[in-house]
């Protein structure tokens, strides 16, 4: 390789971006195009990065595919960082294939993991799972190494799993002393802390205390009757009533749910679950239809017998009834959930992420940013949303080494 | 134009903590390669790390005799092989697009990479004497008994050549195993020629064809 050019990417590899711009600011050959693209993003300059790595790209020409293909994962993890989800998805595997073709394995695992992020990110744990796994695999710089066991733990978190996020942050922490960046220590470390404050509220007998997610796998494992808030489900072990799509029957659960082994009146559910001021006879031919149907959901799991009063939760194999709730209940909680990792999101990655349209986003970010719970910058498409500074979440993960090989 | 698959003779490396092979020489005994911000002296015949200079040593590397030359950035080092010392610089005809370094009759002989050129350059003032084109990356250049060979890489593959130092003409074209990298070119002045192996870490000795 040229000479300069190996000077620069010593200095961007030693973590000194403004060396590396120092010795190519000035040149416009396709490799010096790249790696001021990979000092840009380094230094945060992430629209100015995606601009010099696409020209690179277009520099290298068809010739130089390897060149290239990095090139597109480069761009392929700016636009993960910046929250473009939109990005294509299989450019990015192509660009994968060609690494992978051409031996240079590391990279192409980086490209798997930018991949696997993304899948993460969106909640589709088994595509993300998939994509890890199918990865060639080869010895990996200890960078990589990180944001491999970081996926890892990030899907076992997401499913509950706290033994295996345990044990891949482990790994992760030790690679990340390996690899010597006080950013992927950070970034580790910062997972850590997902695990380790309370993840969720425990409702029951109307008391109500901090859960840590490791005592919410105990619950999900104890067999008690479970009024998930997160999934809006009742659920037992492995048998689940998914009430996602019925808010009423899922509140009037709820509120049975707080109160057991007590009843409730009618008064209470209907203006718990209707959100009637004033109680006429409408509402209690709704409640008796409502309950007739939740009754019908939950037959699996309990009954929801009358009292003289109203109606008590009744469960069929156990002793035990909890409400699983947010640690802080809000309006637009789940929004909230995903921007505080601290990164823009765009409205539209936002609606990806959550499944939901795109005007109900729009509408609970606009309630939000009036609230000062969020704020935005940019305009129109460019627009991107983030809760106010939060320490944690570095973007260490950027770009490291490999992608500098010649 | 001769063409033919290149033997390879003898590996040595991958060398621990050597992440790159930058550029090659031979000082008659031992052959030395450039590993970023080392020069490596090796043992040809135990394959082990002998020696170790200290220098910035980001691309081709070359000897006279007495001076290892070592490009850096953009300029050329002149080191005294005996204490490691640099004694003087000039700078690199390529400005740090440069890519391969061989000394021959009183000059040195600089690959450009990506400009696919070779330039004859005086090594007290660093002038360009004249200039070779050829059709392919530049990744190393070397002399021995008058002819002229060089590396190339482009296309993700790369070959040794012999070309006429008049014309730039391939005379012989001997190729390496698919996605293998050429970066640094020297010969023993006999029947090898080491081939450095670029972020392999490794280098390769290629048996030079018998002439006649």
């Amino acid at each position: 390789m040229e000479s300069l050019i190996t000077a620069a990417a010593r200095a961007l590899e030693a973590g000194d971006p403004l060396g590396a711009l120092n010795r190519v600011a000035l040149r416009n050959d396709a490799p010096s195009l790249a790696l001021r693209g990979i000092a840009m993003a380094q230094l945060g300059d992430l629209p100015r990065a995606k601009t010099l790595l696409r020209s690179a790209a277009r520099a290298f020409g068809p010739r130089e595919a390897v060149a290239r293909a990095r090139c597109v994962v480069a761009e392929a993890e700016i636009a993960l960082v910046s929250r473009d989800l939109s990005w294509p998805a299989k450019t990015l595997a192509a660009a994968r294939a060609t690494l992978e073709q051409h031996g240079d394995l590391a990279n192409a695992a980086h490209a798997g993991h930018i991949e696997a992020r993304r899948l993460l990110l969106v909640g589709r744990l088994d595509e993300a799972e998939r994509t890890l796994a199918e990865l060639v695999t080869c010895p990996l710089p200890p960078a990589s190494q990180v944001v491999r066991e970081l996926v890892r733990a990030g899907i076992a978190i997401r499913r509950l799993k706290t033994k295996d996020a345990r044990a891949a942050l482990g790994r992760a922490a030790r690679a990340a002393r390996q690899a010597g960046i006080p950013a992927l220590e950070a970034e580790v470390e910062s997972t850590r802390l997902v695990l380790d404050t309370p993840a969720a509220r425990l409702i029951a007998r109307g008391e109500a205390r901090p859960l840590r997610l490791e005592q919410v796998e105990e619950l999900a494992a104890s067999g008690a009757l479970v009024v998930d808030t997160f999934h809006n489900a009742v659920r037992q072990r492995s048998t689940v009533v998914s009430l996602g799509t019925r808010p009423v029957l899922f509140a009037l659960a709820r509120i049975l749910a707080q109160a057991w082994p007590a009843d409730v009146s009618r008064e209470a559910l209907m203006s718990g679950a209707f959100q009637a001021r004033h109680v006429d006879d409408s509402h209690r031919a709704r409640l008796r239809v409502e309950i007739g149907r939740l009754r019908a959901k939950l037959r699996p799991l309990a009954d929801v017998s009358a009292t003289r009063q109203g109606f008590a939760l009744a469960p069929r194999k156990t002793r035990d009834v909890f409400v699983l709730a947010r640690p802080v209940e809000e309006k637009h909680a789940s929004v909230l959930a995903f921007l505080s990792d601290g990164e823009p999101w765009s409205s539209s990655a936002l609606a990806l992420a959550l499944g939901s349209s795109a005007r109900t986003v729009q509408r609970a970010l606009d309630e939000l940013a009036r609230a000062n719970k969020v704020q935005s910058f940019g305009q129109g498409r460019a627009r991107r949303w983030m809760t106010p500074p939060v320490p944690g979440f570095p973007t260490g993960l950027l770009l490291p080494g490999p992608l500098l090989k010649t | 134009m001769k063409r033919s698959a290149a033997e390879i003779v003898r590996e040595y490396g991958p060398f621990a903590g050597v992440e790159a092979v930058h550029g090659v020489t031979y000082d008659g005994t031992h052959l030395w390669f450039a590993s970023g911000d080392r020069l490596n002296a090796v043992d040809p015949d135990s394959g082990r790390i002998a020696r170790s200079i200290d220098v910035a040593a980001h691309a081709g590397t070359a000897f006279d005799g007495r001076h290892l030359f070592q490009i850096a950035e953009d300029r050329i080092q002149k080191i005294d092989a005996a204490t490691g010392k640099v004694l003087s610089t000039i700078p690199a005809p390529g400005g740090g697009g440069d890519s391969g370094l061989a000394w021959a009759e009183g000059s040195l002989w600089v690959g450009q990479y990506r400009e696919r050129k070779i330039h004859q350059v005086d090594p007290e003032t660093g002038n360009i004497l004249r200039t070779i084109e050829s059709r392919r990356f530049v990744t190393g250049v070397t002399w021995v008994d008058g002819e002229l060979w060089h590396g190339t890489w482009e296309g993700e593959e790369s070959d040794v050549r012999r070309i006429d130092p008049e014309t730039g003409k391939v005379l012989e074209q001997l190729d390496l195993p698919a996605g293998t990298m050429v970066s640094g070119l020297e010969s023993d002045g006999a029947d090898r020629l080491f081939c450095g192996g670029g972020s392999r870490g490794n280098v390769r000795a290629v048996r030079r064809p018998r002439r006649g």
